[in-house]
């Protein structure tokens, strides 16, 4: 009757241009959950949720950064250590489509080699003020073979099966690699070093 | 108030049913975060669970319970620990308390007095209670006092665990949401789980050194319907010595096999597992059927025979999972001799401590930790106080209730000496002791003992009833017949279906509790704009830290990455890392100052008034606080050759032109440039010669801060108005600005040079001549003056050796970057005065000839 409380743990990053509803999808996802007031994220935040993948059980850390230009250096070096990250779109906004090859370079540069991707067209639920077609969606990601979908956090439309798909490659690859994958693997690590700063501050 | 008086309110800060064993008044916790501040620290029991709680107390002695606030509490469990230092010499007789448990580690410091000792005693008293019961302690009256919901005993530990959420090595906080979800999941059982019946065989036999030489089924297949669980158990299989001492048999097999061939031939059954210890066996069976719903199979063997260890009497056990519920069986064979009820009593309580059925990853078992208990064998309790002719004759007259009454074991039951909230059924079958082998007859030996009801069988747990109890006298190659008892056991069965719903309700519920306790802060300013920041002027801001979540917080700000501090070196952060109670607030002061360093980097280009800060609390998020402000360029901080080619105040020139004439000084020729000198320094050097020769104390009185300011600014705005300040801060801002040059008078390339040649003027001036040439301008210009300066010595009190020294340093400004091996103090006494040297030529000599020349 011991059963284990989860199997594995996977760590999700969701990166993308400040507004395009990063946080909004993580809070659908976690707290089934959606307000329209935009509270910009000013560092890096994260959720748990468990998740059950073909009899394993999963707990999915997701962090969430800040999209502001300003601090995309800085979030760089948490790419590190993550096992899956989102890349985050609006249809509505034609920039923060065009930034997506930003992102997939930042990806390339500073997360694991073998870390799975996933681009997410958000605000689908918004038919109306659409600017990227999903063509041009599906078009980008066949060109990186990388998966795509167009989600809605407002409409709850692709949340959860984005994150079970998003799994689900990870759990493929970690299959094939880890025979022993019954015990509870984490590798997560958080690049700001914590080592005790080179010059204390006392005046 | 005295003692008693405290320790009755301190009493009534909890329940009644919960008493204060000991306390202390003049405790103190040391910790960093906290108030060295005096605290309570008292043991409070509740049953036989201990713990101590320290208490902060708003005013001293308390006066009421409502002064009283808990502060920490620590379970006295098997993981708590108490280390004890002090320092007998110490004349404050203090003494260091360690205390630890569940991974909180407190320390406290306790002034010594008799009580301590009470207090000590009381504590260790409760470690030892706890190391000698079988089963952690639940704590459940603890709860209340962590916080206002069950899950807070989790709370707490989640304190120290947090940060392995990030960092996982730590399997810690994986094991405590591992007991917290069997927890819930054991208390919403019912919800899953539907009872079956299942019926239970349970037979013994004492079988005095016999080997099967008779058929078994008269004793094991004699229901109505095969029973679904075997238990059978055997004493005295096998008397031999060797057994004894060698533990081997072949008996075992014997026994083994005539069980698997007699049980009943209706159903097919399967080995469950058998365990022995010299003559005690017991096997389980079960119906095959079954078997892939019985899980965690492990069995144990206490000794308690020839010194309270050996294996000729004791118990054999075995548990396991059927389906939901946890079974246990037990087979022992107590004490003999009809005076020792009290060692079978002892046997039957050595048996229950020590037996630990230990499973990997998991507390051990006890045998009392079990939904379903079933105990069998000799327990050898007889008949006392009554003639055994007598017992024979009421046994032949079928009144064995008469001889019950004089039965050891119902005596001893029913005093709650042994078997304590087991059952046993009504016994209506005869003695099953003492027999003459191989016949129905009463033992005929001499001794003529009394028949007894050695052999017996009783229960424990919910739910089951006793279909059967009997004897089997048609087997009787033994001393003993043997017993046995049928039962219809209710099994808690899972529906799958249901228990996936109950699992998953209370994973979500577990993340959402495990989210909730993320650390989280609310941070008024994560934008901070300083303005306009001048050179030298010290600006504070300040911030404010809320923790907003239902744990304290511990933040720190952290280093980005590639970098060697947290934040740039012209901003202060104060704190840079604290620990912040729930509902608590904590101000940090952000504090910029721009020094000759960064003035450098900045009018270079190579550094900017803007940082992005990393506030790392621990276990949760990061905020990223951005600091910007606006420098005001100044002279002071600028390169001598960039001074000279400004022929308007800095205040006028472009952001832009200035770090491009940074960036271009070492191409700055003289004939393209605007001064042979920078202006600013003559204008302050021009400013004492006019007024301030005579001035006493000059260059040794320090001038007024607020002054030098303004003096700066006059500087750097090109103002008409007359130089603002006393000469003592004109002289200061001179030296301020001639040491803030982006590259020092005497190259540092050149510095070992002079040193070398300190001593040797002629050396000294051949090094001057080669001086950049702007460099050489301004030397030459203060030493002139500065010679000038002495000329009036009678009345401003200088001395070459005194300004030699003054500018010694200035001049050969000792290189920051330069990694500076330690010098002893008199080596840097030696360089200094070399220094010294080098000015004190230009001092005293007329150097005119070199005035000018190119
Ligand atoms: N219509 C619609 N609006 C959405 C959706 N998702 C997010 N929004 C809105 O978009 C705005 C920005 O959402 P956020 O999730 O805060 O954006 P973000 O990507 O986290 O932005 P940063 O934290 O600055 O990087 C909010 O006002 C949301 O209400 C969506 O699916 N549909
Ligand atoms: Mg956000």
């Amino acid at each position: 009757m011991a059963k284990k409380t989860y199997d594995l743990l996977f760590k999700l990053l969701l990166i993308g241009d400040s507004g395009v509803g990063k946080t909004c999808i993580l809070f659908r996802f976690s707290d089934n959950h959606f307000t329209t007031t935009f509270i910009s994220t000013i560092g890096i935040d994260f959720k748990i949720k468990t998740v059950e993948l073909r009899g394993k059980k999963i707990k999915l850390q997701i962090w969430d950064t800040a999209g502001q230009e300003r601090f995309h250096t800085i979030t760089t070096s948490y790419y590190r250590g993550a096992m899956g990250i989102m890349l985050v779109y609006d249809i509505t906004n034609e920039k923060t489509f065009d930034d997506i090859v930003k992102w997939l370079r930042n990806i390339d540069e500073h997360a694991n080699e073998d870390v799975e991707k996933m681009i997410l067209g958000n605000k689908c639920d918004m038919e109306e003020k659409r600017v990227v077609s999903k063509d041009r969606g599906e078009a980008i990601a066949r060109e990186h073979g990388i998966r795509f979908m167009e989600t809605s956090a407002k409409a709850n439309i692709n949340i959860d099966r984005a994150f079970s798909e998003l799994a689900e490659a990870i759990l493929d690859k970690t299959a094939g690699r880890d025979a022993d994958a019954d015990h509870a693997r984490i590798a997560v690590e958080r690049r700001p070093s914590r080592a005790p700063p080179a010059r204390a501050c006392c005046s | 108030m005295n003692y008693e008086e405290t320790k009755s309110v301190v009493q009534e800060k909890f329940l009644s049913s919960e008493r204060v064993t000991a306390f202390l008044c003049d405790a103190k916790v040391l910790h960093p975060e906290w108030v060295k501040k005096d605290r309570l620290l008292c043991i409070v029991e509740y049953g036989d669970e201990k713990a101590v709680f320290c208490l902060f107390t708003s005013s001293y002695p308390p006066k009421s319970f409502t002064d009283l606030s808990i502060e920490i509490v620590l379970p006295i469990d098997n993981t708590f620990k108490c280390e004890i230092d002090n320092k007998p010499s110490d004349p404050e007789a203090v003494l260091y308390l360690n205390l630890q448990s569940r991974n909180n580690k407190f320390k406290f410091e306790i002034q010594m007095t008799p009580r301590v000792d009470n207090f000590v005693d009381d504590l260790f008293r409760g470690i030892e209670a706890v190391s000698k019961v079988p089963t952690q302690p639940e704590f459940v009256w603890l709860k209340k006092y962590h916080g206002k919901d069950e899950d807070d005993i989790i709370t707490q530990f989640s304190v120290i665990p947090r940060s392995g959420v990030a960092h996982a090595q730590n399997s810690a906080p994986v094991a405590i949401r591992e007991s917290l979800i069997k927890r819930k999941m054991y208390d919403k059982e019912l919800e899953y789980t539907f009872t079956k019946k299942f019926t239970v065989f349970c037979g013994t036999w004492n079988v005095n050194d016999k080997s099967p030489v008779i058929p078994l089924e008269g004793w094991l297949s004699v229901d109505r319907e095969p029973p679904d669980i075997y238990a059978v158990g055997f004493q005295e299989l096998d008397l031999s010595k060797e057994t004894f001492l060698f533990d081997q048999t072949f008996r075992e097999d014997e026994w083994y096999n005539a069980v698997i061939n007699y049980v009943d031939r209706r159903a097919k059954y399967v080995k469950l597992e058998k365990v022995r210890l010299v003559g005690m066996l017991l096997i389980v069976l079960i119906k095959q059927k079954y078997i892939s719903h019985v899980r965690n199979v492990v069995c144990d063997t206490v000794g308690t025979g020839i010194m309270g260890k050996m294996g000729n009497k004791g118990g054999v056990s075995i548990r396991f999972d059927l389906h939901n519920t946890s079974m246990c069986f037990v087979n022992s064979h107590l004490a003999a001799h009809v005076e020792e009820y009290e060692r079978r009593n002892q046997d039957f309580r050595d048996i229950c401590n020590r037996t630990r059925f230990l499973q990997p990853n998991q507390q051990a078992k006890a045998i009392k930790d079990h939904d379903q208990i079933y105990w069998i064998g000799d327990l050898n309790y007889r008949i006392t106080d009554l003639d055994p002719n007598t017992v024979k004759q009421l046994i032949k007259d079928n009144n064995f209730e008469k001889i019950l009454e004089w039965d050891q074991l119902k005596q001893q039951h029913k005093n709650n000496n042994v078997f304590a909230g087991y059952t046993e059924g009504p016994i209506t079958f005869k003695p099953t002791y003492k027999y003459d082998p191989g016949t129905d007859n009463w033992d005929s030996s001499e001794k003529n003992r009394a028949p007894a009801w050695c052999d017996r069988i009783f229960w424990k747990g919910e739910a089951i009833s006793q279909l059967a109890y009997r004897s089997h006298p048609a087997l009787n190659i033994s001393d003993h017949k043997p017993v046995s008892a049928t039962f219809s056991s209710s099994i808690k069965v899972i529906d799958e279906e249901k228990y996936r719903k109950v699992y998953e309700d209370v994973i979500k519920q577990l993340d959402k509790l495990e989210n909730e306790l993320i650390p989280q802060v609310k941070v008024d300013l994560t934008e901070i704009d300083f303005g306009t920041v001048k050179y030298l002027e010290l600006q504070v801001r300040t911030i404010t830290i809320k923790n907003i979540g239902k744990l304290p917080v511990e933040f720190e700000f952290i280093k980005k990455l590639d970098e060697t501090s947290f934040c740039k070196e012209w901003l202060i952060v104060e704190p840079y890392k604290k620990c912040i109670c729930a509902d608590e607030s904590c101000e940090i002061q952000l504090k910029v100052l721009i020094n000759k360093t960064s003035a450098c980097k900045i009018n270079a280009g190579t550094d900017k008034l803007y940082d992005i800060l990393v506030l790392h609390l621990y276990g949760g998020k990061d905020i990223f606080i951005t600091v910007t402000g606006t420098y005001q360029r100044s002279c002071f901080g600028c390169s001598i050759e960039v001074l000279v080619n400004l022929n308007k105040p800095i205040k006028d020139v472009p952001v832009g032109k200035l770090i491009e004439l940074e960036n271009k000084r070492d191409q700055c020729v003289s004939n393209q440039s605007t001064y042979s000198i920078p202006k600013e320094i003559w204008f302050l050097v021009d400013h004492i010669y006019l007024h301030g020769l005579k001035e006493p104390n000059l260059f040794e009185q320090p001038g007024l801060h607020s002054e030098v300011l303004q003096i700066r600014d006059w500087l750097d705005s090109g103002s008409v108005d007359p130089i603002p300040g006393s000469i003592h801060s004109v002289a200061e801002a001179l030296l301020l600005l001639l040491e803030s040059t982006a590259d020092p008078i005497i190259p540092y390339n050149l510095q070992s040079i002079c040193l070398k040649a300190s001593a040797n003027y002629l050396q000294c001036k051949q090094i001057v001549m080669e001086l950049p040439e702007f460099r050489k301008n301004v030397f030459l210009y203060l030493c002139e003056f500065l010679q000038e300066a002495l000329q009036h010595s009678a009345e401003n009190g200088l001395d070459a050796k005194t300004l030699s020294t003054l500018f010694g340093e200035i001049f050969l400004r000792d290189n920051p970057n330069q990694i500076q091996e330690p010098q002893s103090r008199i080596n840097k006494q030696v360089i200094d005065k070399k220094k010294a040297q080098f000015v004190h030529h230009f001092l005293v000599n007329d150097h005119s000839d070199l005035i000018f020349t190119r």
